[in-house]
């Protein structure tokens, strides 16, 4: 009895300052949530009440059915397989910068990253016409082969999907290499000493220890890549032909030549989606490995 | 956590290649190394027989560590060879020493469970699957760790963490083991306890272990024989009585005994004693015999415990308590020596007739404890 008395008697006030807390914090929530719903879900639900709606305003799946047909295809099927290249390379490049760097001496490691880090400031389309003046037929890269007399120099290096993918890697690579590098500073150097301790060679500590540790690290520099790729314009536009059309640019394409709003919130809701799978897909593909482990584990 | 009882012998980690109880397991010959101007190891030269717990016992600067990081590999001597068995290693890779290292931050790998942690270096080795199994659930229940194998090193305890990390260096039965002050990181109580269970563990498989530690204590619970080293040196080699009772430095009197000094000068010898006149006091104190010329000056060095409280003028010196502090079983006791620059002397005497403070005491003590070092030679 006592016990419900004394918790009874101050009850009334805590309940007038938790309600007083909860007003302030719903006002200080009010500016982010404000902000979420004008530029987050309604340009989100607007876009994609755009892509089911019918010239005379009616449900309609067509938009996405064009979208998922013929040269919008693929087209798609370009930007995957561009995005997926692109990845690939960017933590290829990304991970030997990165662990080149991480074994420098703090003074050079910090030097190195800068000049990784720096150009990404630069605006991008200065960044991709530079490319475009190096990869020329009578661009530097050029020129210095066929100096070399190698055969087949001039190469054609723009405007095919190696030129893209030449571009879009050296966009991308400022993110993995900053990704990848954090990940490696946060490796233990005495762990692969203890390793080598119990007679593991340099090749076994690279794969049984220093990978597994920097694997989250691969698979999200991995991922980031590849998402930003889905969506990359500028490179994409300048730097390939017409058969390396992205998503992007055909959105951009529909909207300012076609005056196709319908179809082009299609195609956004699509990549949209490309985006989220690619999450998930490493979501569960690190729960997958987890679990895996526990499993032989016990 | 379970206490580490003594093992059935059926438990007993079968092992391929475990040396036999007698033999060298390692030697090092003239090993140095220098940083810059410091040398860092001084021609260290020891042999150690397999079956045995040597510790380097020594301050941080001492060149322990060097010494076992020489050993182990993981730095390059100047000069010198170290040899494992009848294999000279010295220009080895440490994988390729076929060693145990256990370090003192345990190095657990985090990306894998206890068990592949510790059937890692097994895996190393090509041994079966099965075998992997059954060893590394050995070795587990040796270390009071079985039904922890599924468990990630970050879901341990320290202490538990530092039995994985022991049970991943001896799982491969590797002729020599290493341990980098692996005790280091853990509080005093589970530091007590795992000297106990270590020092069990290396008794009843016979283990060859290399310490390093800077704590006395735990140097003497463990050691077969300890090496004391000081700026590179080792100073004695020696098991921890000889160490303690017959002290070839004032050094290593002072670090392992905390021993009383006294500067005197060597009187006579009889047959089968040296006398040694006091500087202070000028009172004659009977030592163990020393070959030592009469007249050299000496410093003798006699540990707290082995003084003894007497009637004044009894003893060798006399003087008055000024500090007596009761410690349970013993009486820690200061004594002010009488004349000369008169040094503090410390007493431990049992608590029972412990002198009390301002108490006027003669000091004396047996001439086997009492041990005398020429004075240029004291440090």
């Amino acid at each position: 009895m006592a016990a419900t008395l004394t918790t009874k008697a101050p009850a009334p006030p805590r309940k007038l300052l938790a309600s007083r807390r909860t007003r302030a914090g719903v006002l200080y929530a009010l500016p982010v949530v404000v902000y979420l719903l004008v530029l987050f879900v309604y340009p989100i639900f607007s876009t994609l009440f755009l892509s089911l709606k019918n010239a005379n305003g009616s449900f309609t799946l067509h938009w996405y059915a064009e979208a998922l047909t013929g040269v919008n295809l693929s087209v798609l099927i370009t930007t995957l397989r561009i995005s997926a290249e692109t990845a690939l390379l960017s933590l290829v490049f990304g991970f030997l910068l990165a662990n080149a760097i991480s074994r420098l001496k703090p003074v050079w490691a910090a030097l190195a990253m800068l000049i990784v880090v720096v150009p990404h400031f630069i605006s991008a389309l200065v960044r991709t016409y530079g490319w475009i003046i190096l990869l020329g037929d009578k661009g530097l890269v050029n020129e210095t082969l066929a100096a070399m007399s190698v055969p087949g120099a001039p190469f054609q290096l723009l405007y095919n999907e190696l030129g893209v993918v030449i571009g879009t890697t050296s966009m991308m690579l400022p993110y993995t290499v900053l990704l990848l590098y954090g990940v490696m500073r946060g490796v233990d150097r005495r762990l692969l000493a203890a390793a080598s301790s119990m007679g593991a060679g340099r090749v076994t500590i690279f794969r049984r220890i220093y990978l597994p540790l920097v694997a989250p690290g691969l698979a999200s520099a991995g991922l980031l890549s590849f998402i930003l790729s889905l969506g990359y314009y500028i490179t994409p536009a300048l730097m390939g032909g017409p058969n390396q059309t992205m998503i992007a640019t055909l959105i951009n394409q529909q909207v300012t030549k076609e005056n196709q709003w319908n179809g082009a919130a299609a195609q956004g809701v699509i990549l949209l989606l490309l985006t989220l799978a690619g999450l998930l897909l490493v979501k569960l593909v690190s729960s997958l490995g987890a679990s895996r482990r526990k499993r032989s584990a016990s | 956590m379970a206490e580490f009882g003594i093992a059935a012998p059926s438990v007993t980690p079968a092992g391929g290649t475990r040396t036999t109880a007698t033999g060298k397991a390692l030697s090092v010959v003239a090993l140095r190394k220098t940083y810059g101007d410091v040398v860092a190891v001084d021609e260290a030269s020891m042999e150690i027989a397999a079956g045995e717990f040597v510790t380097f016992l020594g301050a941080s600067g001492s060149g322990k560590t060097t010494t076992l990081m020489m050993i182990a590999g993981f730095c390059e001597p100047d000069s010198g060879t170290i040899t494992v068995g009848d294999r000279d290693v010295t220009r080895l890779a440490p994988q390729k020493r076929n060693l145990g290292f256990v370090f003192q931050q345990y190095l657990l790998f985090p990306h894998m469970t206890v068990s592949e942690n510790v059937a890692f270096p097994l895996t190393l080795r090509g041994v079966p699957k099965d075998e992997i199994r059954r060893r590394v659930g050995e070795t587990l229940e040796i270390a009071g760790l079985s039904g922890f194998g599924g468990r990630k090193p970050r879901e341990l305890s320290g202490g538990q963490q530092q039995r994985v990390a022991l049970c991943r260096a001896l799982v491969y039965r590797p002729p020599v083991i290493l341990m980098d002050e692996p005790l280091g990181a853990l509080d005093k109580k589970l530091r007590d306890q795992l000297q106990v269970e270590i020092k069990t563990i290396q008794q009843e498989l016979g283990l060859t272990v290399i310490y390093v530690t800077h704590d006395q204590e735990e140097a003497l619970v463990m050691s077969d024989r300890i090496a004391v080293m000081r700026n590179g040196l080792i100073e004695q080699f020696d098991t921890p009585r000889e160490l303690f009772e017959r002290p070839r430095t004032p050094f290593v009197a002072d670090f392992l005994g905390a021993a009383n000094f006294l500067p005197g000068r060597i009187e006579q010898h009889t047959d089968e004693h040296t006398l040694v006149r006091l500087d202070n006091s000028g009172g004659l104190i009977k030592a163990r015999r020393h070959d030592l010329v009469s007249g050299t000056e000496v410093k003798i060095a006699v540990q707290p415990g082995r003084l003894r409280a007497c009637a004044p003028d009894d003893g060798f010196c006399t003087g008055t308590v000024e500090t007596a502090t009761y410690v349970g079983t013993l009486v820690r006791a200061g004594v002010r020596v009488d004349g000369g620059d008169a040094p503090l002397l410390r007493l431990e005497v049992p608590a029972g007739r412990g002198p009390v403070t301002g108490e006027r005491i003669g000091i004396t003590a047996d001439p086997d404890d009492i041990n005398l070092f020429p004075t240029e030679q004291a440090g």
